[in-house]
């Protein structure tokens, strides 16, 4: 099959690889047709996450076809199409019957700190990634949702990771109703929890980004005020905003290569001497009031990076985080995005080929065109 | 005494809603209607979920971290078995657990040996004839030096 194939940092190409197999009876194969990049795999692509290994396969935003199943598999048959979340989760461990499927405990070797992950290191379990023709996918009668008649693909991959990823981060947020919640980073899961703030009952949402276009998007997406971290002070201009307080919640959508620190940058992203620039969880802390919440999505790598932890310490707020339980949350933002409340498929701007890959990742991570998602489509010649 | 909810215009959200133009503004204000509240829940397993799961049977290198008292899990990928020099280092970070620091820092490192040894092994099939001329070039000229003073 075609796959793409990690080259080292900066590097990705399509290459050909042995087809997946069932490696256990609850496998089934999946034959993708749509796979998104997410932001995440960016800090793959640029060598920040441990453990991974030339020639892996990146992408955990997969839908598909079942190709095949094992014999153990009973709840989906071939034919079925699949949405798939990220984690890969058993159901029915400690931590997954009790709703936290991001940390089965069956489905990872190499580490305790995360779950088995599609496409992510050898550190979430050494599984190959959806950005294929086809796809391993373990525990097929549990994690992924069967899609109904009429949801397109473009609406069901930001099912898999990046609409749950974002919706969790302002439910994180505890919000009771008129509270004002500022976003750091302007990306697909930024505004998906923009636009989910307001959901669950925000009074006023506030981006924070540098890139325009993506801050236009948030106002006009997603209903936020903006601000553009390179005119302004940041910190300052949400106290002047917030009467001086600064916001009941924030929510970081950003990871471990925020801009806004050269001395962040410097030391995390190309020293690489910790696990990335901090800057915007340290942001996070400055711009959330006093008693406020921080709700943390985005990814840092171990094994440590430079967070200003006294400030939040002193501020006496509570930080919320993890990754997401996607499975747990698929019903409900299933209706959202059938009622309309949520046009996930707005946000995927660009649409590639497989063989195109290395583009999409250029364009994507460049921030080139307009670029807020690209998904990949296997299976298809042209770009859309 | 009159209800505070946010279809009160007393309500800050009611201010606020009017204000915004999302549909389905404050649909999940209500914690019954949040996916994830409580963030544990009473045990019960999701459905058509079958546990323990049967063990997955591998040919394939993987390595477990070093917590004592750990049984490796059932299932796991085996997307790239660790080779050469980085997955000697692999095999190493692997010997500590993950709350090791060094665990994670030979991680990092067999990374970017894993990267060099991809670009040695790429640039082999253009480095070799390369050297291979130049020696023989060398050889060829230090023969024919040889020659000339010999003659």
């Amino acid at each position: 099959m075609r796959a793409t194939s990690y080259e080292g940092p900066y590097r990705i190409a399509v290459k050909d690889k042995p087809d997946p197999r069932i490696e256990h009876p609850q496998d089934a194969i999946l034959r993708v047709t749509c796979a998104g990049i997410c932001g995440s795999d960016l800090h793959l692509l640029h060598g920040r996450v441990p453990d991974t290994r030339i020639g892996s396969t990146f992408g955990h935003e997969i839908v598909g076809v079942v190709e095949e199943v094992g014999p153990e598999v009973t709840a989906v048959s071939r034919g079925d199409r699949l949405v798939v979340p990220f984690n890969i989760s058993c159901g029915a461990c400690y931590f997954c019957s009790r709703g936290l499927t991001a940390c089965c405990e069956n489905t990872n070797p190499s580490s305790d700190v995360a779950c088995g992950v599609y496409g992510y290191s050898h550190t979430t379990g050494g599984y190959d990634g959806g950005q294929a023709e086809y796809v391993r996918v373990p525990f097929a009668d549990v994690d992924p949702m069967k899609l109904p008649d009429g949801l397109s693909d473009l609406q069901a991959v930001p099912l898999a990771d990046a609409y749950p990823t974002g919706y969790q981060g302002a439910e994180m947020c505890g919000l009771e109703g008129g509270e004002t919640v500022v976003v750091f980073g302007a990306g697909p899961v930024g505004l998906y929890a923009m636009r989910s703030a307001w959901l669950l009952g925000a009074g006023r949402v506030i981006a924070v980004d540098k890139v325009g276009y993506r801050l236009d998007f948030a106002r006009r997406w997603a209903g936020a005020e903006a601000i553009d971290f390179e005119d302004a002070d940041v910190i300052t201009a949400i106290k002047d905003l917030t009467d001086g307080r600064g916001a009941d919640a924030t929510i970081e959508a950003v990871g471990c290569e925020a801009a806004g620190s050269p001395m962040q940058r410097a030391i995390g992203v190309y020293v690489k001497g910790v696990a990335g620039s901090a800057t915007a969880l340290n942001w996070c802390f400055h711009a959330t009031k006093k008693g406020g919440t921080v709700s943390v999505l985005g990814v840092f790598g171990p094994p440590m990076a430079l967070v200003d932890f006294g400030t939040a310490m002193n501020k006496c707020q509570t930080i919320r985080t993890g990754q997401c339980s996607v499975k747990r949350y698929l019903p409900q933002l299933l209706e959202h995005v059938q009622a309309g409340r949520m046009p996930v498929e707005e946000l995927i701007t660009h649409r590639y080929p497989l063989e195109e890959a290395s583009r999409a990742y250029h364009t994507f991570a460049q921030k080139e065109d307009g670029c807020v998602k690209a998904v990949l489509l296997p299976g298809t010649g042209t770009v859309h | 005494m009159e209800e505070l909810t946010p279809s009160n215009p007393q309500h800050p959200l009611a201010g606020e809603r009017a204000r915004q133009p999302i549909p389905g503004a404050g649909i999940d204000l209500d914690p019954a209607r949040r996916p994830g509240v409580p963030r544990l829940h009473a045990p019960r397993p999701l459905p058509n979920a079958h546990g323990p799961p049967t063990r997955q049977e591998s040919q394939v290198t993987v390595f477990m971290h070093g917590r004592p008292h750990k049984d490796f899990p059932p299932v796991f990928g085996t997307a790239v078995p660790p080779s050469g020099l980085s997955g000697l280092l692999r095999r190493a970070a692997y010997r500590y657990p993950d709350h090791w620091m060094r665990h994670w820092t030979v991680l990092l490192f067999a990374d970017r040996v894993d990267a060099w040894e991809h670009r040695l092994r790429r640039s082999l099939p253009v480095v070799l004839p390369a050297l291979l001329v130049i020696g023989a070039g060398a050889a060829w000229k230090a023969l024919s030096r040889r020659a000339a003073w010999a003659g």
